[in-house]
């Protein structure tokens, strides 16, 4: 054995840091005026490009992938390098990751505000950017194994474990869930239909949470927790049950997205079991946390970064408790579509996310700069404004799903709604503007922490490359009288990530074979046919325009929706949906069912200006729908792309589209005239009124059919 | 390890009546799951059962610690007096179940009288038994820990006591940490490998359990409601109790016995309805407007009589975009409504839109308009269904 002498990359972890903080506030600041804009819809100031629908997109991409994406490159990196004891593997590795990372970013926000965009939730973005993230995804892997591989510490500690995982689940997570058919450049469709996209979506989005949000988080939290607190790690064995199960058990979950809806029984179930066996194994992780400060409290009161720590990890707790109780079905009932997930889901980005990566940051960076904290007041300021600014968020939210949720299912004794949508909808405006207080306060938390660092920064002397030395592995390992059989693993990064991705694989395969393959999982209902061109161009603009984060499109088999909005959805009906548009928020009332509910001139009207149709209304207006023409021309295109997927349009159809679309659009234009509405028939609104008319009436078509029989 | 299994045989005590519950009530099982309160008990037995255990383990865990080790001995007679108070209260539960039984006649918050009291006396024992077990593991930790460590207090007496937590945990005490530290080392992190927190563990496999019994009861024995009955199953509900309510109400009419409401209270609620709900697309003074026609003139689409708009406003013109209201409105909201439209003929208000439809005159029963399907239907090309 030798003594070898080399360096840690602090340069890295510094970009990272940086890259962090200020997307942490753009994304934030964001999502605040997203806050605002739902009780002052006038915030959109007419534009398309900062209207809400493609806002809240721009929002959560930003703060996922952008401010945690970020935090967690910053940890992992600075970690990682440590619990081997070796430099990153590749300085040009880390700088094409770090600087292509960025780029994803900044094309994300710029082509969201386009309205580029696939319309699956969270991960929005267009085919070309999807290539991209692939790749800088496999930098990093490349790296991260790189740097594993020259390792001068034999065993790989719990955090390693957690990055390996996070690595290969995302890896498969993206790649799956991101199966389209291109286009062009800016647009694409879903390889996947209905129920089947929807299973998909969802077993990416509820494991983007746990493998981008939680993960590589509770990596990071088994590296900074018994650094900062100077402690040994509470117990081995919980880390390496609740390591398992968690990865296990998480992937199955995601149904529980989709309870009440027109996905089958047992997979709803599914969803709902596994969500439930995931308490323990999430709780693993809080527990070894907090009980790694045993003997150390006292600690806890003085020290700034365990004080962040210790409510990030509470948080963590608790919303982790809360979301199998959201799994259950009489529970979920109550909670989905409304604020409660909103606040659910804040409790975990503004608490766990947002507070472990403050504490990392307020760790790191007087570390790495040689010097202390510019000001533990403020750091004790950010602090308190922080939890103070989650507790003013959360709470109105909760209030407000629970009292919309019991609105919209109030019956009168004779057994009529006693509220229309809209009076739930203005009922909920105190709640938004609480919650934008809420966000003002946390959002100004950070703006202080941002000062204190950079602070920090200037009184310290950075170190760009930390010297360092270990002793080199030798050849061969020779176990102690007694090791633990997890060791050899351990031992061995390459057959871990194997044994991750299998145990990872096994739920969604197990979901989703019988899902695509099982003929009675979406029974056919012959009256469902394809949009028609002219259909299909407004469902792209209702795609483009985010209306799914307000609109849901799935009625479910409740007396109070089917009263509301019509004949529950059924999973047949959604055959033709590239991508699925089921949403998971109803800020605005259900659309599966409004083909036919109101006349063409009222959609007209009510794009122009909301509030003419319905008084109190918070929808912004979409003027430019009635400006903007619709690319006729670009229609065949898109029909040869659903010819691909299976959609049975005519052979040669592509050729007659146009001429099919313009037809139905004249007639849409001639109908309006006879309301006294002047419009030329390829404005996009009118596209969009043949889209919204269709909505829901082929399986009113076959009642009218079996009627008549 | 005799504790042990003095936990296990606890726990088969108390599980057995559930299953002889399960199979006494298989019929009206599935009832119960969707009853609040039932669903309420049995969160808390569980809760409760959980408590059982965890302490149990506790007391385990501390009768197994090197502190008493020597004292075990001495208190052998004190522990199985307590084990036979256990088994008392289980056998009095069990004459309790067998009491109530008999007078098991009416219902208590949806559920029968027998499951009620059975439940609640599940819930009373578990009480008992947690109280208990509270007071064994107090005795066996705070008063006998500052007894056992008092001549070594004076000593040192800095050394923390083990706290409750601890004990619940089943972690090793901090001054002992260097027995169970392992020779890892990771950029200068140790680790300790305590044991798994027993509360966790149990948890764990209460809801692995949970989960098995959850699916057999949806998906095996078919004793649970999947999403179409359940939905079936409140539609009927719903439509027993509002014929049940109507059936006492002086609130029901239809479009065959409804009449023409002059009364000016009626008018008035009549007109707040339309100014909340008609008005954007029939204009303030149901002048008409861009979407909705004119309702002050003589001319009708769907008839002007007021059985006819009763019908409108009830049942909708979904083809022309009017909606059905019925979900909406009562019976009497709707009459109120289409008397207060009816109020309206010839009040000639400004910017009517111009007359659509026939000439009403009372007594007539209106004509369908050949185009009514027409204004707003979509083209039939060669996709469209015909």
């Amino acid at each position: 054995m030798e003594l070898q002498k080399f360096s840690y990359d602090n340069k890295i972890v510094k970009q990272f840091a940086y890259a962090t903080m200020l997307w942490g506030l753009v994304g934030m600041l964001v999502g605040l005026t997203a806050a605002l804009q739902l009780f002052i819809p006038a915030l959109n100031f007419d534009l398309p490009y900062t209207t809400y629908g493609r806002l809240r997109p721009i929002h959560t991409n930003a703060v996922i992938f952008a401010f945690v994406g970020n935090g967690i490159f910053m940890g992992v990196y600075y970690s990682l390098q440590r619990l081997v004891k070796a430099r990153m593997f590749s300085d040009f590795l880390s700088a094409i990751h770090f600087w292509g990372w960025q780029l994803i970013i900044v094309l994300a926000a710029v082509s969201l505000a386009l309205g580029y965009t696939t319309g699956k939730e969270y991960a929005e973005l267009e085919w070309p950017i999807d290539i991209l993230i692939t790749l800088i995804w496999v930098v990093f892997g490349w790296n991260m194994f790189g740097t594993i591989l020259r390792r001068r510490e034999r065993h790989l500690y719990v955090a390693i474990w957690f990055y390996i995982a996070t690595f290969i689940t995302v890896a498969m997570l993206h790649i799956v869930n991101s199966i389209e058919i291109p286009v062009s450049l800016t647009k694409s469709y879903s390889w996947y239909a209905g129920v089947q996209d929807a299973l998909v979506q969802w077993w990416y989005g509820h494991n983007a949470v746990a493998f981008f949000l939680t993960t590589p988080y509770l990596g990071l939290m088994y590296y900074f927790i018994p650094k900062a607190a100077n402690r040994p790690v509470y117990s081995y064995r919980l880390s390496i049950i609740h390591f398992w199960a968690l990865i296990f058990l998480y992937i199955w979950a995601g149904p529980h997205h989709l309870l009440y809806t027109a996905v089958p029984d047992w997979a709803q179930s599914l969803g709902v079991v596994f969500s439930v066996m995931l308490i323990a194994p999430s709780w693993g992780g809080m527990i070894n946390g907090l009980l790694t400060l045993r003997g150390v409290w006292d600690k806890v009161r003085e020290d700034i970064v365990l004080k962040f720590m210790v409510v990030a990890v509470t948080a963590y707790g608790m919303a982790t408790f809360e979301g199998p109780m959201l799994s259950l079905k009489n529970v979920n009932a109550i909670a989905h579509f409304t604020d409660w997930i909103v606040a659910h889901v804040h409790v975990g980005a503004l608490g766990w996310n947002g507070f472990l990566t403050f504490g990392i940051l307020y760790y790191l960076i007087p570390k790495m700069f040689n010097t202390r904290l510019y000001s533990n007041k403020l750091a004790n300021m950010h602090f308190w404004i922080g939890t103070l600014g989650i507790l003013l968020y959360a709470v109105p939210m909760y209030w407000a799903g629970f009292m919309q949720s019991s609105m919209w299912k109030d019956f009168t004794p004779e057994g009529q709604l006693k509220w229309q949508f809209l009076d739930t909808v203005t009922k909920m405006i105190p709640f938004y503007a609480a919650r934008a207080v809420g966000g003002t306060l946390y959002l100004t938390g950070v703006i202080i922490m941002t000062y204190n660092l950079i602070k920090t920064v200037k009184m310290g002397q950075f170190t760009a490359n930390e010297q360092t030395e270990a002793m080199a592995l030798s050849g061969e390992y020779h176990a102690h009288a007694k090791d633990h059989w997890h060791r050899w693993i351990e031992r061995k990064p390459i057959q871990f990530m194997i044994a991750s991705l299998v145990v990872v694989a096994i739920g969604g395969i197990i979901e989703f074979v019988p899902a695509f393959l099982v003929k009675s999982n979406i029974p056919t209902i012959s009256s469902v046919k394809p949009y028609t061109p002219l259909e299909l161009e407004g469902r792209d603009i209702y795609v483009r325009e985010g209306c799914y984060t307000c609109h849901s499109q799935m009625i479910r088999p409740f007396r109070s929706e089917t009263a509301r909005y019509g004949e529950y959805s059924k999973a047949g009906e959604f055959v033709y949906d590239h991508p699925f548009q089921w949403g998971s928020k109803r800020t605005g009332p259900d659309l599966a069912r409004e083909g036919g509910k109101y006349p063409d001139s009222w959609h007209y009207n009510h794009m122009l200006e909301p509030n003419s149709m319905s008084p109190g209304s918070i929808m912004p207006t979409y003027s430019w729908l009635l400006d903007d023409d619709f690319d006729a021309a670009g229609i065949a295109a898109k029909i040869r792309a659903m010819q691909t997927l299976g959609v049975p349009y005519p052979e040669g159809y592509d050729k007659i589209a146009e001429a099919d679309m313009m037809k139905q659009a004249e007639m849409i234009a001639v109908g309006l005239k006879k309301d006294g509405i002047e419009t030329e028939p390829q404005k996009e609104i009118v596209a969009m009124i043949a889209y919204l008319q269709r909505l829901g009436k082929d399986i009113k078509n076959s009642e009218k059919a079996q009627l008549t029989k | 390890m005799k504790y042990m299994s003095n936990t296990k045989w606890l726990l088969l005590m108390m599980a057995a009546p559930m299953f002889g519950w399960a199979q006494q009530n298989n019929s009206a099982g599935s009832t119960y799951f969707s009853n609040a309160l039932f669903n309420t008990l049995l969160v808390v037995i569980i809760m409760l059962l959980i408590l059982v255990v965890v302490l149990s383990n506790s007391i385990r865990n501390i009768i197994q610690s090197d502190y008493f080790k020597e004292r075990f001995k001495k208190m052998k007679e004190m522990k199985s007096g307590k084990n036979l108070t256990l088994l008392f209260f289980i056998l009095f539960a069990s004459q309790l179940k067998a009491q109530t039984a008999a007078a098991a006649n009416n219902t208590i918050g949806g559920i029968d009288q027998f499951t009620f009291y059975f439940l609640i006396s599940i819930v009373l024992l578990e009480v008992i038994v947690v109280i208990l077990l509270f007071n064994i593991l107090r005795t066996y930790t705070i008063n006998e820990l500052s007894v056992v460590m008092d001549p070594e207090a004076k000593a040192a007496p800095s050394k923390p006591e083990r706290t409750i937590l601890d004990v619940f945990n089943a972690s090793v005490e901090l001054e002992k940490e260097e027995e169970i530290m392992l020779d890892h080392d990771y950029d200068g992190i140790k680790e300790l490998d305590n044991n798994l927190p027993p509360w966790w563990k149990y948890g764990f496999y209460l809801t692995i359990l949970v989960s098995f019994v959850y699916l057999i009861h949806y998906h095996i024995s078919g004793t649970g409601d999947l999403q179409t009955v359940e939905y079936n199953k409140e539609i009927a509900a719903a439509k027993l109790q509002v014929e049940e309510f109507m059936r006492t109400s002086a609130n029901n009419v239809d479009e065959t016995t409804v009449k023409y409401l002059v009364e000016a209270s009626d008018l008035e609620a009549g007109k707040q309805i339309f100014i909340a709900n008609c008005v954007a697309c029939h204009g303030k003074y149901g002048e008409g407007n861009t979407v909705g026609p004119n309702l002050t003139d003589n001319y009708w689409l769907h008839g002007g009589g007021i059985a006819d708009i009763f019908k409108t406003v009830k049942y909708g013109w979904p083809d022309k975009g009017m909606k059905s209201w019925k979900e909406d409105f009562s019976p009497i909201q709707i009459a109120q409504v289409s008397s207060y439209i009816k109020s309206l003929v010839g009040s000639n208000p400004a910017n009517p839109k111009a007359a659509q439809g026939d000439l009403y005159t009372e007594g007539t029963t209106p004509a369908m308009p050949a185009d009514s399907t027409q204004i707003s239907a979509l083209p039939a090309d060669s996709l469209q269904k015909q």
